[in-house]
């Protein structure tokens, strides 16, 4: 029960959406020569520029009608209010663009990677506003900076997820609400929540707001890449609910039936509520009530009860069971035009739990309309963070951890000063993720007793394959080694992990520390042997589902370019161990091999 | 302000101290408790505790950090100073050092931390031994403890999936022997949540085990290679070939009949040496210590020393061997610790280091955590010196000369005797409850010794000793009045020829007159009749009247308008999914008077009626 906060936290569900069609540049209105549809882009980290590959699928700005011209920014064909909008972008060093809401409202897209000291301008955030009235070196004001760096490399795919609510007008015009940015997420990390705009940004299409036009990307500065556009927009009709009325009954009931037994209370409600429940458990109640459907299309039925409960439309079972109120419970159904009849049973029959009922219905297009009053479903319950610092010098916690869906038990997690953090697999020899931004939360595994036992990076994560990197010549990467742990010991604060390798019959030792330009972790398996060994290994420098894209010599990308890996450049090899992977080896020559991984 | 405030409180405490205990001595004019200052940033959430030869104290904690402290026996200066000379460890429930390096039990490892460039903070951390683990928060690893050969004892506790479970990870629910090479030993089985154990000056392993699942209540086991200590949980790893018994799940009965009768059938189904009754004794046995200081810790050598997390206190027990099988007796000694007690050792003066937590666990000492020391003064209290059982009852001595009158009178005594189930149900009610008569009192030459011969001694049996009227030369009464005696073996020899001499003289018994004056019909008792009654049945234990302490408190309980009848049946069979907010379960509370229990039950809903007609 005390796990709820986490599985509230983002349970910002992403339901199927429109997708930009980029096999062409249709959806934009009068694109300048600076955007095209490319099929591929890549750049190294240190790159100001983009190359690209002919194909389809990415919207790029080449740059190549120059720089400062409004006119090559790109408007949208569509145009929205409320709107949830998500899309992969990639910059070159240096890279500036930005994606205006409506037209209006901007979110920063720029090259902030590794920067410290963050504001408005910087990848992420919401950027000023300007009024020449208000005098010389005044101009700018309010703007809002990322709550923390959630950027990764030039030359990488990143991915931007923006809720935002339309400003509202009256009748006559008036501006009666703000537009909001109800949730900005960059590269998984939340970095704006419920922020208002007083007016709009600096560089908007007009500084009248308006209730619907076009999202603009600002095209006229640097290049650009985008891919993967998807957006739900709000302007369907959804269901109305009328007539309800409602029948109390008590006595045990442990499932949502009602069987023989007669009400001890009927009468009529505008929305659903528990309220006019008067027992704390051992009851039942019936709601009943006319659904009109607007359109025929496919509806979602999100509710919440502690207890149990099912809710039905003309009378077919859709969600049902026995739940906690901050578990949400789902199903689909198509509903034809018209009207349609609506029941929810609910029965709670043990006294311990809040009461709580809550029922949504979502259509895709339209916002979820809930049919209960706002007091019937409670939130849910929140605990303060229990942070893990490294801001100071390194330090290293051990926990369990999550890692590709599975609970990891001898995990430790090292953060650095630099803000470049790892967790490790301590009896796999293995790195699971890096992360780049704050260190660790540890609030499931010291808060009460701490069930999950877990706890989570804090900053721009990049998950890693979570294998022991060392095979011998030309043999497969098992999925667990026979490895032997020996311990860490600390230099400068970090540790070095200490490994006898059976396959190898060598001790080996895995030092992973920041590089010295701070932009990656460097990775250095040494061998400490007296004896030489019998035969050549090989280090993975990493294995990707999604291609592997060869950057220059000495850096490649990785898992859809979203991280690279830099070595000295000798000559490896790509394998294709399965299906759909590639593997990238590097032969090992000497007592020591090097790796730096980069995001 | 602030100061005077507490001024006033100060004095009204003295005063309500005074008005109850003109004449008694407390547990704090003998064994006085000091504080050790924690910086506030520090949370010292203690699970393991060293004492360095060099003065320095080790402590371990639940967020994986080792402190170093100087001067914690706060010689001439209160305060203490901290190092942390280790960190980022998981969860470390066990701490020892030996010639110069610590070892600790993380969740997942026994490990040994050393400083190898003597810069004060840990700079090699080594595995010993890597443990599994399923993923489930309750499988804690305590230790580790040295044995004499120089192997590292380590105890495993089940994960908890509504119900204690070892079978997710290899030798949960066991104790294992590490030895210094890396090797283990599967040693003996039946643990469900052994957070504390020690070796005696034998060379025998006790250890601590809490009222749970196949625990009727909290006790005290010794542990011997092969012995089985009642959860089976553990049970699958008996398969394994190194395990040094065979034993299945269903070689064990369920039937709710005491675990001595299991253990006829079982052979290596250990008994405990000593049960600790619980909500009484206790509601989570931790660390268990024998007092090896020769006289300085307490008046008490060679007797053990059990600490109760829940509880926050610590309790003594003394043990003797008979046929073989150690039994003994259990009785209060100090409470009023600041947080719940996980750890004790013993420092190099004499005195105890007792290291404290009670996140997710829940504690009578309020604190989150919590690091002080309990020593003896030199004062000698009147107490109970020791409990030996004798071919047809009990041998007790006292610490002092008895008052003979008191000794010889009826009304001195209270005894009975009484069992646990045996049962895969969380704890027990108390069963098979019976008076125990005494029929023959001697009083040795030196007055320090009382012979008791008792009718219907019954082997296995807990056999508690109500002692209120014993009082000392002076006139004083015990210390502790009650201690309860685990009688695994009857000894064989002399029995004591009951004289007329022997016996003990009744209370004259007069009749009570008939009330004149008719009973108010559904009086609600006061609340110092209610304090009385919550006391007598050890309800305080776990409950206070408006706060929150193990359980809910009685105005919590009176939110949620149960009858008197159904308060009733819950204290009788409680159910804790009612209070899922809560980590320790209510053991039923059987034995406690229906009539006395509805007394309770009306106060308890009286407090929901007065906070009503506050609120209007």
């Amino acid at each position: 029960m005390r796990n709820i906060l986490l599985l509230t936290l983002l349970s910002w569900t992403c339901l199927a959406q429109q997708q930009v069609n980029l096999t062409n540049l249709a959806a934009f209105q009068h694109p300048s020569n600076n955007w095209t549809i490319e099929g591929a882009v890549q750049s190294a980290y240190s790159d100001t520029t983009l190359q690209v590959a002919t194909g389809q699928g990415i919207l790029v700005n080449t740059l190549r009608n120059g720089k400062y011209k409004r006119s090559d920014d790109l408007t949208f064909a569509f145009s929205h209010g409320d709107i949830h909008l998500m899309f992969d972008f990639m910059l070159p060093k240096k890279g500036n663009s930005g994606v205006y809401l409506q037209g209006r409202y901007e979110v920063q897209l720029a090259d902030s990677w590794t920067k410290k000291q963050l504001n408005f301008g910087d990848c992420g955030g919401i950027y000023e506003r300007w009024d020449d009235a208000r005098g010389k070196g005044k101009e700018g004001y309010e703007g809002y900076a990322p709550m923390q760096n959630a950027s990764k490399a030039p030359g990488l795919w990143q991915h931007m997820e923006i809720d935002f609510q339309a400003p509202r007008f009256d009748a006559n015009g008036k501006k009666i609400q703000n537009a909001v940015f109800k949730k900005v997420i960059l590269n998984g990390i939340l970095i704006h929540e419920n922020l208002e705009m007083l007016g709009v940004t600096r560089g908007a299409v007009s500084l009248q707001e308006v209730a619907s036009a076009p999202i603009l990307v600002q095209g006229d500065h640097t290049q650009v890449a985008i891919k993967n556009i998807q957006y739900e927009t709000y302007d369907k009709p959804s269901v109305k609910m009328g007539s309800i009325k409602y029948d109390y009954y008590t006595g045990k009931f442990t499932e949502p039936i009602i069987g023989a037994a007669k009400p001890i209370e009927s009468g009529k409600l505008d929305k659903l509520t528990y309220k006019v429940i008067k027992a704390k458990n051992d009851y039942l109640i019936h709601y009943q009530a006319d659904l009109d459907v607007p359109e025929t299309d496919t509806y979602e039925f999100q509710s919440y009860w502690t207890g149990s409960g099912v809710v039905k439309v003309d009378g077919k079972e859709l969600n049902q069971g026995a739940h906690w109120y901050s578990e949400m419970v789902s199903s689909k159904t198509e509903l034809t035009a018209g009207k349609h009849k609506l029941e929810v049973i609910h029965v709670k029959d043990f006294p311990w739990g809040p009461q709580a009922l809550g029922l949504y219905v979502k259509r895709i297009g339209s916002h979820p309309v809930a049919l209960h009053e706002r007091t019937s479903l409670l939130d849910p319950e929140a605990v303060g963070m229990i942070e893990v610092k490294a801001n100071a010098e390194p330090v290293f916690q051990r926990s369990f951890a999550m890692h590709q869906g599975k609970k990891k038990t001898h995990v430790i997690h090292v953060g650095d000063p630099s803000g470049m953090h790892y967790s490790y697999d301590l009896k796999q020899g293995a790195m699971l993720q890096v992360w780049r931004g704050p260190f660790l939360n540890a609030t499931q595994m010291w808060e009460n007793r701490g069930e999950p036992q877990t706890s989570e990076p804090l900053g721009v994560t990049v998950t890693l394959d979570g294998k022991f990197p060392l095979v011998m010549d030309h043999q497969a990467q098992a999925d667990s080694t026979e490895l032997v742990y020996k311990g860490f010991r600390l230099k400068d604060g970090r540790p070095i992990f200490m490994y006898h390798w059976p396959a190898g019959n060598v001790m080996v030792e895995d030092f992973i520390r920041p590089n010295a330009a701070k932009t990656g972790l460097e990775r250095t398996l040494s061998f400490k042997s007296a004896t030489a060994m019998q035969s050549a290994s090989e280090l993975v420098l990493g294995n990707s589902y999604h291609g592997i894209s060869s950057v220059n010599a000495t850096l490649i990308g990785l898992q859809g370019q979203s991280y690279f890996v830099q070595w000295d450049g000798r000559q490896g090899a790509v394998l294709n161990p399965k299906q759909g992977l590639k593997q990238q080896r590097i032969p090992v020559q000497g007592n020591e091999v090097s790796y730096q991984l980069i995001w | 302000m602030k100061n005077i405030k507490m001024t006033i409180a100060c004095i009204l405490l003295a005063f309500a101290t005074f008005a109850q205990k003109t004449s008694s001595k407390t547990e704090q004019d003998f064994y006085e408790i000091k504080t050790l200052p924690i910086p506030k940033e520090i949370y010292l959430e203690v699970g393991g505790l060293a004492t360095m030869p060099d003065g320095r104290l080790a402590v371990s904690t639940r967020r994986g950090e080792i402190w170093i402290i100087e001067n914690p026996y706060q010689t001439a200066n209160h305060q203490v100073h901290y190092k942390r000379f280790a960190s980022g460890m998981h969860e470390v429930l066990g701490l020892a050092y030996r010639d110069g390096a610590f070892y600790c039990s993380q969740r997942g490892e026994l490990t040994k931390i050393t400083d190898t460039d003597r810069d004060g903070v840990a700079d090699l951390y080594e595995p010993i031994y890597q443990f599994e683990l399923s993923g489930n928060y309750h499988e804690y690893t305590y230790g580790p403890v040295f044995d004499k050969n120089g192997d590292m004892l380590v105890t495993l506790n089940l994960a908890w999936v509504g119900f204690g479970e070892g079978k997710f990870a290899k030798w949960r629910g066991w104790l294992v022997k590490i030895h210094p090479d890396g090797t283990m030993e599967p040693f003996a089985a039946g643990l469900r949540s052994p957070a504390g154990y020690s070796i005696n000056q034998d060379g025998d392993i006790f250890y601590g085990e809490n009222q749970g699942d196949w625990v009727g209540s909290g006790r005290v086991t010794h542990l011997a290679k092969g012995d089985f200590a009642g959860n089976p949980g553990g049970l699958k790893w008996a398969k394994e070939p190194n395990s040094p018994f065979r034993l299945t799940l269903e070689e064990i009965q369920d039937n709710g009949a005491p675990m001595y009768e299991a253990a006829a059938k079982v052979k290596n189904l250990k008994l405990p040496a000593v049960w600790f009754p619980h909500a009484i004794m206790g509601i989570s046995t931790s660390d268990v210590l024998q007092d090896t200081t020769r006289g300085k810790f307490s008046p008490f050598p060679g007797q053990y020393f059990v600490a109760d997390q829940g509880q926050s206190k610590i309790m003594r027990m003394g043990l003797e061997k008979v046929n073989g099988v150690y039994q003994g007796f259990c009785i209060n000694y100090r409470e009023g610790f600041q947080s719940g007690i996980l750890r004790e050792r013993f420092g190099l003066d004499g005195s105890m280091f007792v290291g404290m937590t009670s996140r997710g666990w829940g504690s009578t000492g309020k604190d989150e955590f919590g690091l002080q020391r309990l020593m003896w003064n030199g004062q000698m209290p009147f107490e109970i010196q020791d409990i030996q059982a004798k071919p047809d009852g009990f041998e007790l001595s006292f610490t002092q000369a008895v008052d003979v009158n008191s000794v010889k009178k009826a009304a001195s005594y209270a005894l009975r005797s009484y069992i646990y189930k045996y049962q895969h149900q969380y704890g027990s009610p108390i069963i098979e409850l019976k008076d125990l008569k005494i029929s023959g009192v001697e009083v040795s030459g030196d007055k320090r010794k009382v012979r008791l011969v008792i009718d219907g001694l019954r082997q296995y049996f807990i056999h508690e000793f109500k002692l209120e009227g014993i009082r000392n030369e002076a006139g004083e009464p015990l210390l502790h009045e009650t201690a309860y005696f685990t009688l695994n073996q009857i000894p064989s020899g002399g029995k004591l020829a009951v004289q007329a001499t022997h016996r003990l003289e009744e209370a004259v018994v007069v009749k009570a007159v008939p009330a004149v004056k008719p009973m108010k019909k559904s009086t609600v008792i006061s609340d110092a009749e209610a304090m009385a009654l919550l006391k007598k049945h050890t309800c305080l234990a776990c409950h206070a009247k408006e706060s929150k302490v193990v359980g809910p408190s009685y105005a919590d309980i009176a939110k949620r308008n149960y009858t008197d009848k159904q308060i009733l049946a819950l204290v009788y069979k409680p159910n804790p999914q009612n209070w899922p907010d809560y980590a320790t379960e209510m053991a039923p509370m059987s034995h406690v008077p229906a009539a006395d229990v509805l007394k309770i039950a009306s106060w308890i809903n009286g407090l929901r009626n007065k906070a009503l007609l506050n609120h209007d």
